[in-house]
Order: structure tokens, then C-alpha cells, then sequence
């Protein structure tokens, strides 16, 4: 039986966040928590496929207890079991811990009920590292395939799936073996509208809570602070770009303005990139 | 996929205050109940003025204040403002039966009130179905009601009763036919507020308020609606303001007016400017409110269905009552659903009772008495212009030294009233306002 495993986070809705001009962190105060919604989407081709081979997805995620509320949605939108790791000594985790974690906690639901296929949204929308999901694919020795814009084919019986992604030129088609790693784009499914008696099971269900104490045993030097390399220098609010230069090409013709445009290029060195992109 | 059938003992249309009243008692009552809200949560959808009334909270949840209600401040001053075109004269009481504790009404704010309050529900073990709408009933071939259709799919819920809290908008009232045509404009206020944020201690000191455990509501009248029947309200929260009016709908469509228009006007107005400057708009926000009355109410119940609440036009325009209306509502319709589960017959001769239990207490009678008021503003218009304007000129007059012989004044006074309007028919106006309002 088919079985998917989708790591989701909970972030702030970063579309009405603030940065507090002085201190210049995030104004978390009054920012609803929402599922990063790369995962969301991810979840959503998890239970897509779950539909269609008559399996089983399992959610898991990292972080504080107010998470519970983003893994009853998970449940919501079709997910079968959710494991939330909470601990304090997990607090203050870089993608390098976090990778960590998650990792050993995927092995350890992965010996006992084999997972097939394992979802990745692309990245969150709060730290937009994108590194999570593919350290997690290195630590498992999983194949990975990075920006999927949608999964073509899984054949249970072959182990192989076959999954389009994303380049900034042109879609590639990917097959690879299974158990496989995929990071999504938004593209990968539609979030659906949650039959009812999945909500209705997702308001009574309560996701297990995995700390240090168990049932996975983790190194104390790699999780947490102190499994995490990553110093943040300074945070802040990048300048508002200025606005271009414009040029009105009624007056100063279409021919000149692209001299115009192409002397620019070249004083400012950019002139081949410009055209390497052109064919 | 699947497809198991859904089934509770009862359903709760809706999580405003009747929703999650009726919700409450029939959990305490032992029955499995769906509290369905099509909102993200609880009272997202809802707005009003406002304060709400403790003796209906009491009466389901009689150690409220221990449950840390979200209120904003105690009503420790009410009554009424009289804003003339150029002035104002207050007619507030504060003190004696204001000082009770808890307080007979607090402020608060929608949201936050009715999250709370549903969550009473939910510790009583009524199950909240958030993020989900009911857009019709399930029906035996004979016609009773035997559940509720939502917009999700497999999205039947089963139940031999369902209590119908949907709000003003009374849609499934009207497929049921307890109601035989949709919404009228002229039975329908609308009310538009703002709510503005100011410090604490501004507040208490523009309000003349000891602290933030002292609070303002008062009804404005007079030159907020354009001379058109309407209300305004002012009510101090911690750390905003509420203020706002309601106009009647028919008439905001006729005269072509802008609710934010005469928002603006309002607050702009030399009397009320001051208490709001400086003010950041935090909300702005607007609700229709059933005030047809007790003609407009719909049939109450029928064949395994009771209504409850705005969606039954509970509203007592004057006094500003609607929310406790409501709530105890929820709470006779949910004794009627206990009494049919113990009978084991859900038919209207057992549904009838909740309408026997409305008569008994002060609902029905109250909408009874006032079945005039809802129109009397609107006959009577000179209690938004005249009269607002002959208190304020008076009053002033009266508090002024003119230098004249005082009989001078008072005929200047009197003058001030006849003017506008003749002594006979300012007598008139008071003996058919009595009328209305004692329901002769």
C-alpha cells in the first residue's frame, strides 16, 4: 500500500507581516499562523495520490505546541496520522538541525511502515532557505528531485516515479527510484475543498507528540542551538529599490531607445547577460 | 474514500450567541450535538454595537466571570446624547444599579465574545464543524426535517433535530417556508461603526471615566442620520472606541446615501470630533439588524426544526436587545430539542413548546409590546431634528445670562419649541411614542 509522508511547518502569514523598524525582527503579536503554503500543496498531491492508489499519508512537523492547530488541518485536507516533535532542547534549530531531526524521525516511521514517497514544500515562506527538504534527502541517501511542478506517474510495482520540475528554462521530466524525495511548487495540486467527515475527524484528532524523551533518540550536539552553525548577523528591512529610469518611446523613438538601453547594459557590464538569455 | 453517514442527536446552525446557547444545553443535556459555523471561526461574521447583557449569560453560565469573559469595560454610565446641529446635551446615569458587580452589560467586541462563548459550548461537548456553510436540510418524503446539507463534499449531517441560528440573512428559514418571502429593506437597519484606537487614559479622561474598569454606552440622537429615523452609539472600549449609527436600509437605498458618508459626518461633527482625534482606525465594519419586529418574525418552528435569534428578527430596536434575545432563545429552543429526545417525537406538536416557552418569559412579550416602535422614527422624524435642537437651545438659553427679564426667556424658550413644532402636536408626539413603546 502506498505510503506518503509530507513534512509541513507552521509560519506567519507573511503577507500582513511587519518588521519592527527598530529592532528589526519579525512582529509576530496579532499574525495569524498559517501551513507554509508550499507544503499545503504538497500535502495536497500526497492525498491526491493517496486517492488514487488507496494509501496512507503521515504528516510530521517541528515545533512548538501551538502547531497541533497546522497538523489538524493537515488532517483536514486528507492526511491519516500527524507527529508533531516538540521539544524545548529542539528550539532555536537551524536547517541544519532541523534536517537533523526531521531525518531520524522519518527513519524511525519509515522502519516501521515503509514509506514510498516523501513531500517537501519547495521552501517556507517565513526563512525561505529552501535546504530543509534536500538535507533531509542527503541524510537518507533518497534521490531527490528539487521544484516539482507535478507527479506523472508512480508505479508501486516497478518502485519508480516519474515527476516534471521546474527551470527557469523549461520543464524536465524525472524518473527515479523510490523511496524518493520531492520538493514542490504551488503547481503540484490545487488544495481542496476538505469533505466533511475529514474535517470532522481532524476537529477530534489529536497529533502524537514526539519529544527527547522518545520514541527516537537524537544526538544532544545536533539538534536544537547547539546543533546549529548558523549565526544570524543582523536582520533588517532591505531599501526600497529606487524607481527606474523611464523613457517615453513616442518621443524619443523605438531604435534610439534600444541604443540607449544597450549602452546601458554595457556600461554597467551586464550587456552579455542581457543577451544570453535571448535566442 | 469516505463514506460513512454522519450522525448527531442535534444540529446547531450557526455559532453566533443563539447558535452556541442552544449548543450548550443540549451537550448538558447529554446529546451529541454539531455546532456547524460557516465562519474561519466563531463570531468572524458577527458585529454589533455594542454591550451585552450579563442576565443572559448568568443564566447558562452562572460563574462567567471566572471564565475570563473578553470584555472590554463595565456599562457604568448609559443613556442618551442629543446632538443638535451645533451642540450636544448628555442624558447619561451612572452610579446606583451601574455599579453592580458583575455589571448588568459589558462592552465588548464581536469576535472576541463569541469565540469565547462557543467555546463554552465546546466544553460542554458540543462538537464545533468550523469553515463549513448549510445550504439546505435533509427531509423525510413527509417533509420533516431530519438534518442538514452543507457546502462540503459527503457533507450530510444527520440528526432529528436542528436548530436553525443562521443570522440576520434567514435563507434557510426561507427554503423551510417558516418564512414565505426573503428579506425586506424596510425591516432592516443597517449598522456601521468604527472602531478606533486611542490610549487608555485618553479615553478616560475625554469619557470623564474613573479607569478602564468604568465604561461609556450611550444611544445618540438627533443630528447623526440626516434627520432620517436612525440611531447613533458611542461605546468606550479598553483601549478604542466604538461608534457608529444604524439607518434603516430602505431608506439608506432611496436617498441614495453612503453608510461611510454619514459615518464621516458624524464623526466630524464639533461635538464628537474632539473625542476622537488623534484616534488610529483599527475596524470598519458594518451588520444588518432584523428590526421588523414582532411582525416581521418568521414561524418558529415546524416539524424538527426550531429558529432562534436574528433569524427569527429577536431584536428589541430601542433598548438596544437583540444579544440576550438570542441567547436565552438557544437555550428554550435546546430545552424543547431535550424534552423531544426524551419524548422520542420530534414532530411540531413537541416543537410548539418552544414557542410556549418564548411567550412565557420576556421575549415574546417584549416584541409584542414594541410592534409599533419599529416604524415610529420614521412617522415621527421631528425626534431626530426638532427636539434634539430644542433641548440643546434651551438648555443653553436656560444656562445663559441674557441680561432680560427671565420671562423673556422662558417665552423665548417656549418660542424655541413652538417654532418648530405646535405644543399640541409636541404632545402628540410624546403620547404616540408611549403608545409605541407600551404597546397600546
Amino acid at each position: 500500500m502506498f505510503h506518503a509522508l509530507v513534512a509541513i511547518k507552521q509560519v506567519p502569514d507573511t503577507t500582513n507581516i511587519r518588521i519592527d523598524p527598530d529592532t528589526g525582527n519579525l512582529v509576530r503579536e496579532g499574525v495569524p499562523a498559517i501551513m507554509n503554503p508550499y507544503d499545503a500543496h504538497a500535502l495536497a498531491a500526497a492525498v491526491e495520490w493517496k486517492r488514487k492508489l488507496n494509501g496512507r499519508v503521515t504528516v510530521i512537523s517541528m515545533g512548538p505546541p501551538s502547531f497541533t492547530t497546522t497538523l489538524r488541518e493537515a488532517i483536514e485536507l486528507g492526511a491519516d496520522r500527524a507527529i508533531l516533535l516538540s521539544d524545548r532542547k529542539f528550539a532555536g534549530a537551524d536547517t541544519l538541525a532541523t534536517s537533523y531531526v526531521l531525518a531520524e524521525v522519518i527513519r524511525a516511521v519509515h522502519s516501521d511502515d515503509p514509506v514510498d514517497l516523501i513531500f517537501f514544500g519547495k521552501q517556507a515562506i517565513d526563512g525561505d532557505t529552501a535546504q530543509v527538504g534536500p538535507g533531509v534527502a542527503v541524510r537518507l541517501d533518497f534521490p531527490i528531485v528539487t521544484y516539482a511542478v507535478n507527479v506523472r506517474a508512480i508505479d508501486l510495482n516497478e518502485a519508480t516515479i516519474v515527476v516534471e520540475r521546474k527551470t527557469e528554462r523549461w520543464t524536465e521530466v524525472v524518473e527515479t527510484p523510490l523511496p524518493a524525495l520531492v520538493t514542490c511548487e504551488k503547481e503540484i495540486a490545487a488544495i481542496p475543498f476538505a469533505p466533511l467527515p475529514d474535517l470532522i475527524k481532524s476537529l477530534r484528532y489529536d497529533p502524537e507528540i514526539w519529544t527527547l524523551a522518545g520514541p527516537v533518540e537524537f544526538a544532544a550536539d545536533e539538534i536544537g542551538v547547539r546543533g546549529s552553525p548558523t549565526i544570524v548577523y543582523q536582520m533588517g528591512t532591505p531599501p526600497l529599490p529606487e524607481a527606474g529610469e523611464k523613457i517615453n518611446t513616442r518621443e524619443a523613438g523605438v531604435s534610439a531607445t534600444l541604443d540607449l538601453v544597450f549602452k546601458k547594459a554595457e556600461d554597467a557590464g551586464v550587456l552579455d547577460a542581457m543577451l544570453g538569455g535571448a535566442q | 474514500m469516505n463514506s460513512e453517514r454522519i450522525e448527531f442527536d442535534a444540529v446547531v446552525v450557526g455559532a453566533g450567541l443563539a447558535g452556541a446557547a442552544a449548543a450548550m444545553v443540549m451537550a448538558r443535556g447529554g446529546l451529541n450535538v454539531a455546532l456547524v459555523e460557516r465562519g474561519q471561526k466563531p463570531g468572524g461574521k458577527n458585529y454589533f454595537g455594542g454591550a451585552i447583557y450579563t442576565h443572559a449569560i448568568a443564566e447558562l453560565v452562572p460563574d462567567f466571570m471566572d471564565r475570563r469573559p473578553p470584555f472590554e469595560r463595565p456599562v457604568t454610565e448609559a443613556g442618551f446624547w442629543f446632538l443638535a446641529r451645533d451642540g450636544l446635551t448628555r442624558m447619561t446615569v451612572q452610579g446606583g444599579e451601574l455599579n453592580a458587580d458583575p455589571a448588568d452589560a459589558y462592552i465588548t467586541l464581536r469576535a472576541n465574545f463569541d469565540a469565547w462563548w462557543a467555546q463554552q459550548a465546546q466544553e460542554a461537548g458540543a462538537l464545533l464543524i468550523p469553515k463549513t456553510t448549510v445550504v439546505d436540510f435533509l427531509r423525510k418524503q413527509t417533509g420533516e426535517v431530519v438534518g442538514v446539507v452543507t457546502d462540503r463534499p459527503q457533507g450530510e449531517i444527520h440528526a432529528p433535530v436542528v436548530i436553525i441560528c443562521e443570522g440576520v440573512n434567514n435563507l434557510l428559514a426561507q427554503k423551510l417556508g417558516l418564512i414565505d418571502h426573503d428579506l425586506e429593506p424596510a425591516t432592516l437597519a443597517l449598522a456601521f461603526k468604527q472602531v478606533i484606537s486611542l490610549p487608555m487614559e485618553t479615553i478616560n479622561a475625554r469619557f470623564g471615566l474613573q479607569d478602564e474598569h468604568h465604561g461609556l454606552a450611550a444611544s445618540v440622537l438627533g443630528d447623526v442620520s440626516l434627520g432620517l429615523p436612525g440611531m447613533g452609539f458611542v461605546y468606550t472600549n479598553k483601549g478604542s472606541i466604538s461608534i457608529g449609527l444604524g439607518m434603516m436600509l430602505d431608506q439608506l437605498a432611496e436617498y441614495r446615501l453612503r453608510p461611510y458618508d454619514i459615518l464621516q459626518r458624524y464623526l466630524d461633527h464639533p461635538a464628537i470630533a474632539p473625542l476622537v482625534q488623534g484616534g488610529q482606525l483599527l475596524e470598519y465594519g458594518g451588520h444588518l439588524i432584523p428590526e421588523g419586529g414582532y411582525h416581521a418574525m418568521p414561524k418558529l418552528y415546524t416539524d424538527g426544526a426550531m429558529i432562534a435569534g436574528d433569524a427569527a428578527a429577536m431584536v428589541n430596536a430601542l433598548h438596544w436587545e437583540g444579544t440576550n434575545m438570542a441567547i436565552i432563545a438557544g437555550k428554550l429552543a435546546a430545552e424543547t430539542a431535550l424534552e423531544a429526545h426524551s419524548r422520542g417525537d420530534f414532530t411540531a406538536r413537541v416543537m410548539s413548546r418552544y414557542e410556549d416557552r418564548l411567550g412565557e418569559g420576556f421575549i415574546l412579550k417584549d416584541l409584542k409590546q414594541y410592534r409599533g416602535f419599529s416604524r415610529f422614527l420614521e412617522t415621527h422624524p421631528q425626534f431626530m431634528d426638532v427636539y434634539p435642537n430644542f433641548l440643546n437651545d434651551s438648555l443653553g438659553q436656560f444656562f445663559s445670562a441674557y441680561g432680560k427679564p427671565k420671562k423673556e426667556l422662558f417665552n423665548g424658550m417656549l418660542g424655541a419649541l413652538t417654532n418648530r413644532r405646535s405644543l399640541i402636536r409636541a404632545a402628540g408626539d410624546i403620547v404616540s411614542m408611549a403608545r409605541s413603546v407600551m404597546g397600546w
